[in-house]
């Protein structure tokens, strides 16, 4: 019949459309299973409003945990324009509490943005203010927490440490060069929003923030206090153009110390120039070395057995002739006859002419480039210099000589130090670093460590002895003698370096410097001092410098409980020099045979009795002649 | 003829998915409301009167012998027609949305092309119950009916409405396609169609970006894609058992109008896949016995009329449920006794009270 057949049709549309509804409520079913992940996130990203918590970033120390870069946290004010309802009231009560004007506080409440800070009067605000703005408790006004850098010794060590910027972005040095690890990851307050930037009344997600990595240097504390008050002391005394030292371990490239002057404070970097800002010295000043690069000179020689010390001798009266230049010795007149030990003791520039020519310019060469000379250390910081040297096929007899005593080329502090290092420490040249290792903020577990890096032998075991040996010498005898340390075997090497300006050496400006290591024996602490331009004293490294790094010396004795050493040689006195002298025990002598015991110093005599039943300094210390022994009597 | 009870189990579905619409409306309405008119009500209460006078409408045109309207027939369509030149000329008929499809009663507008989409299922089903034997013969039987639906589809488009227009073509082609019109001709109307639809981009190319945006809504996510985004927004963290009734995030001003087009995925949102299911559950026993009733019809006109009903209702809740669930391009259509318009409502409730009429007439043997 006629209707079956329009039956038929209907009941096919019917099933076609129910199975369509039911398609539909699979299609929501696919939405929410599989697509919710990607749904919900980005839907969260759109519904959320972020208040931002800034992440406590990674705290700087020393390598024994002392700080050297710390936070403070402080409150700063957030608006969020869209939440504020009485935008008159608001303005007119945050402008009186900042102390800013109402137009000013106007522009901030209307600007059209999510989140606005007030920037910089809402930064950094104290306890009072921040309690003043809470109390008015408005809708769409919040404070949140911030936290701030806060360098507790201010200038020191400011050119490595670097600085941050307002929003604590590393700006320069480690700050900079560490800032991925040290910004942590910043927490956020979540709150849902509506289109319009409405809040809506739903709970808040806490976002915790993520302080960043601790950074641990290999900088010790103790040394870098003592080097940041004898360049107090150098720029107190010598007005210099600009100062600088480094205490390096030669056994490891680990840096202990390094500052130098001018340099800037990080809580207030704004009022320094770019210059002195970026301007690390001890890795980005080149200058020419002088006589400290004898040291490589020697090294070279002794490696390639072209001299012995003790047997080969030079006679320099006061110059020598290298094609058409006449090349002088500082020394008026010349040293005349002298072993080759007395050669490195006096810092004669002909003696060291001849042992540059008896290497000869291919192995003099190939030895400074293997020292590291006119290529990065590869020291982990940032502003490194690379310094000059001949290329070498522009290398004539005259630029053999004056290279072989430090002029024509040059260095950077560091460079000399690492090459120094290699020389002394039996012939590693190791890669000078600074950070010692990344740590985990909340467990200080190690992320990362860095350890000693290996470049390579330059020269073997015997010849730096040797090397240690001459030096020790030039301390005892010769030019560094204002750098002895009475049984702690001090090595080292004076110079004094003229100023080269256009091309022309500048008449009585110099670069006074020394190098210097102790015990010479297993040197464990190199010590490099650079002085620019010191005013109104003698140019003679060995005498402004050398006393300098003695007493940065003295201090890594005492930080680095270094021990007394035996068998150093015995200083060369002149008349004017003070003698050291082993006490004697007199304890239980009588007074008499004390007193011819102690010829040699003052006695202060305490209590009454015959027999010395107590001694200060007790026997066998050794103390410089003249000072005072203090003797207690008694009855026995 | 038997005056039998009318069919009961349609008439609570109706009342159930118009109140769960009434309800929806508020809760996704009320944010909107609030910003625009200051009153968190104000489409709560224009639906509500809506619904009001839509079910008095129903109970009375259900009490109404669907014969009535077999003599009727003519001068209703010449109404709507009228009515729908009348909405185009401007002064009388106002734009609202970009289109001249309303006849302004203060807030309260009235849609002719809605009126009309029954207008011409009703005309619809009295040519073909009188045209039995020609119905066989393209050119004499279907053309005049086929001539008749796009002169219609024509006028609407020149508001220009065109969801409105391709429902009433579609509910045309189903009638036919009821009616035993052979399979041939509906091939041939969809290359047409296909064709038409071609047209229809080249004179407005903002359509083929609907289109590409539908395969891809990223691709654009502020401009042609963004409904369909926002949609997917409220469905997609919606989950099992949603944010909660009142708590959609997306109606706050993220999907805009949420209280018309895409009600449905704050429907989700807020009841969770169990609010698509009992939506779908609802269509789907409304749609059943609106079919059986089609199918019991004693006389061939009740039947078509039956089934124009139904199978309108039913194309356009598919339509708008799809695109909201982004399986067919944004076409602007509302979901027929959920979302928010007044003569939408009224005519689909309009429409029902004839079902519920042509239910009383039904034979006995298929009950």
């Amino acid at each position: 019949m006629f209707f079956k057949e329009i039956h038929i049709r209907m009941r096919i549309i019917l099933l076609f459309s129910c199975l369509l509804f039911i398609l539909v409520v699979f299609r929501v079913f696919y939405i929410q299973m599989f697509e919710y992940k990607k749904l919900n996130t980005l839907a969260s990203a759109l519904w959320s409003r972020n208040l931002p918590i800034e992440a406590k970033r990674g705290i700087i120390y020393d390598r024994n945990g002392i700080i050297l870069a710390d936070n403070i946290t402080t409150t700063s004010l957030v608006l969020i324009p869209n939440q504020i309802k009485d935008k008159k009231k608001v303005s007119y009560e945050l402008a009186k509490i900042l102390g800013v004007t109402e137009e000013e506080m106007d522009r901030h409440i209307n600007k059209k943005v999510s989140i606005e800070r007030v920037h910089p009067e809402g930064r950094r605000l104290d306890y009072k203010t921040a309690d003043k703005i809470n109390a008015l408790n408005f809708e769409g006004v919040y404070l949140v927490k911030e936290s701030k850098r806060y360098y507790p010794y201010d200038d020191y060590l400011s050119h490595v440490i670097g600085f941050v910027g307002i929003d604590n972005q590393g700006l320069s040095g480690l700050e900079l060069q560490y800032d991925k690890y040290l910004m942590g990851e910043n927490g956020a307050i979540k709150y849902f929003s509506d289109a319009k930037g409405e809040r809506l009344k739903m709970a808040e997600v806490y976002q915790q923030p993520q302080a960043g990595i601790n950074v641990m240097l290999t900088i010790d504390h103790n040394i870098q206090t003592s080097i940041e008050r004898e360049l107090d002391n150098i720029v107190a005394k010598y007005n210099p153009d600009n100062a600088l030292i480094i205490v390096m371990d030669p056994n490891n490239g680990e840096i202990l110390g390094m500052s130098s002057r001018p340099n800037f404070s990080p809580n207030n970097y704004q009022q320094y120039t770019v210059e002195e800002i970026n301007r690390n010295l001890p890795i980005w000043a080149t200058y020419e070395p002088g006589s400290t690069f004898k040291i490589i000179t020697l090294a070279a020689a002794l490696q390639e057995k072209k001299v012995d010390l003790h047997k080969d001798t030079f006679y320099d009266k006061g110059s020598v002739q290298v094609e058409n230049a006449r090349i002088r010795c500082w020394k008026a007149g010349g040293h005349g006859h002298q072993t080759f030990l007395e050669v490195v003791e006096n810092s004669c520039n002909p003696g060291f002419v001849e042992l540059g020519q008896r290497v000869g310019k291919e192995s003099l060469f190939s030895y400074i480039d293997k020292f590291g000379f006119g290529k990065k250390t590869g020291i982990d910081l940032n502003g490194e210099g690379t310094g000059i040297i001949f290329k070498i096929d522009r290398v004539g007899p005259v630029e053999l000589a004056t290279t072989s005593f430090g002029q024509g080329v040059s260095v950077t502090p560091i460079q000399q130090i690492v090459a120094v290092s290699a020389a002394i420490n039996g012939g590693n040249l190791y890669q000078p670093y600074i950070v010692k290792r990344l740590l985990e903020p909340e467990t200080n577990s190690i992320v990362e460590e860095n350890s000693k890096t290996l470049v390579r032998q330059v020269i073997d075991e015997n010849t730096s002895m040797q090397v240690r040996y001459a030096l020790e010498s030039v301390v005892s005898k010769g030019t560094g003698r204002p750098s002895y340390i009475d049984s702690y075997r001090v090595g080292g090497k004076t110079g004094t370096a003229q100023k080269v300006k256009d091309g022309v050496y500048m008449v009585g400006n110099y670069i006074l410097s020394f190098i210097g290591f102790l015990p010479a024996d297993d040197p464990q602490v190199v010590v490099y001092v650079a002085i620019d331009h010191p005013k109104g004293v003698v140019q003679y490294g060995g005498v402004v410098a050398a006393p300098i790094a003695k007493n940065v010396l003295n201090d890594c004795i005492t930080t680095l409980k270094i021990e007394k050493r035996e068998g150093g040689t015995e200083m060369e006195y002149n008349w004017m020099d003070k003698k050291y002298f082993d006490i004697p025990n007199v304890i239980g002598m009588n007074k008499e045979d004390a007193i011819k015991e102690l010829k040699s110093f003052q006695i202060e005599w305490t209590g009454s009795g015959k027999i010395i039943i107590e001694q200060s300094p007790s026997g066998g210390e050794r103390i410089q002649e003249g000072s005072k022994v203090r003797l207690l009597l008694g009855e026995n | 003829m038997k005056h039998n009870k009318y069919d009961l189990l349609l008439f609570i579905a109706v009342i159930i998915i118009a109140t769960l619409g009434l309800i929806m409306i508020y809760s996704s309405s009320m944010v909107w409301a609030e910003y625009k008119f200051g009153d968190a009500f104000k489409y709560l209460k224009a639906q509500g009167i809506f619904l009001i006078i839509g079910i008095i409408l129903m109970n009375f045109i259900s009490k109404i012998s669907y014969k009535h309207y077999l003599n009727k027939a003519n001068v209703i369509i010449l109404i709507c027609f009228v009515l729908l030149i009348l909405v185009l000329i401007p002064g009388i008929g106002t734009i609202r949305n970009g289109s001249r499809s309303w006849f302004g009663i203060g807030s309260l507008g009235i849609q002719p092309s809605e009126f009309a989409k029954l207008g011409l299922i009703l005309f619809t089903a009295k040519y073909l119950s009188k045209n039995q034997k020609k119905i066989k013969n393209i050119k004499k039987g279907v053309i005049p009916i086929i001539s008749m639906t796009i002169l219609f589809f024509g006028i609407i488009m020149l508001q220009p409405d065109f969801g409105t227009g391709v429902i009433l073509v579609m509910s045309i082609i189903g009638l036919l396609f009821i009616a035993g019109v052979k399979f041939s001709f509906f091939t041939k109307i969809g290359i047409l169609g296909i064709l038409g639809a071609i047209g229809l981009i080249l004179a407005a190319p903002y359509r083929l970006q609907r289109i590409m945006t539908f395969i891809n809504p990223w691709k654009d996510p502020l401009g042609s894609g963004f409904q369909t985004i926002q949609s997917l927004f409220a469905i997609g963290p919606g989950g099992l058992l949603g944010l909660g009734l009142g708590n959609s995030i997306q109606k706050h001003f993220y999907l805009p109008e949420p209280q018309t087009d895409f009600i449905y995925s704050i429907i989700i949102e807020e009841l969770g896949f169990f609010g698509s299911v009992l939506i779908s559950g609802l269509f789907i026993i409304i749609v059943i016995r609106g079919y059986m009733i089609a199918i019991n019809a004693k006389d061939l006109f009740a039947k078509y009329l039956a089934f124009g009903i139904t199978f309108q209702i039913t194309f356009q809740a598919l339509l708008n449920l799809m695109v909201v669930v982004g399986m067919v391009p944004v076409t602007g259509i509302t979901l027929p006794f959920i979302s928010y318009g007044g003569s939408s409502l009224l005519i689909t409730m309009i429409s029902v009270g004839v079902l519920l009429n042509i239910s009383r007439y039904q034979e006995d043997r298929l009950r």
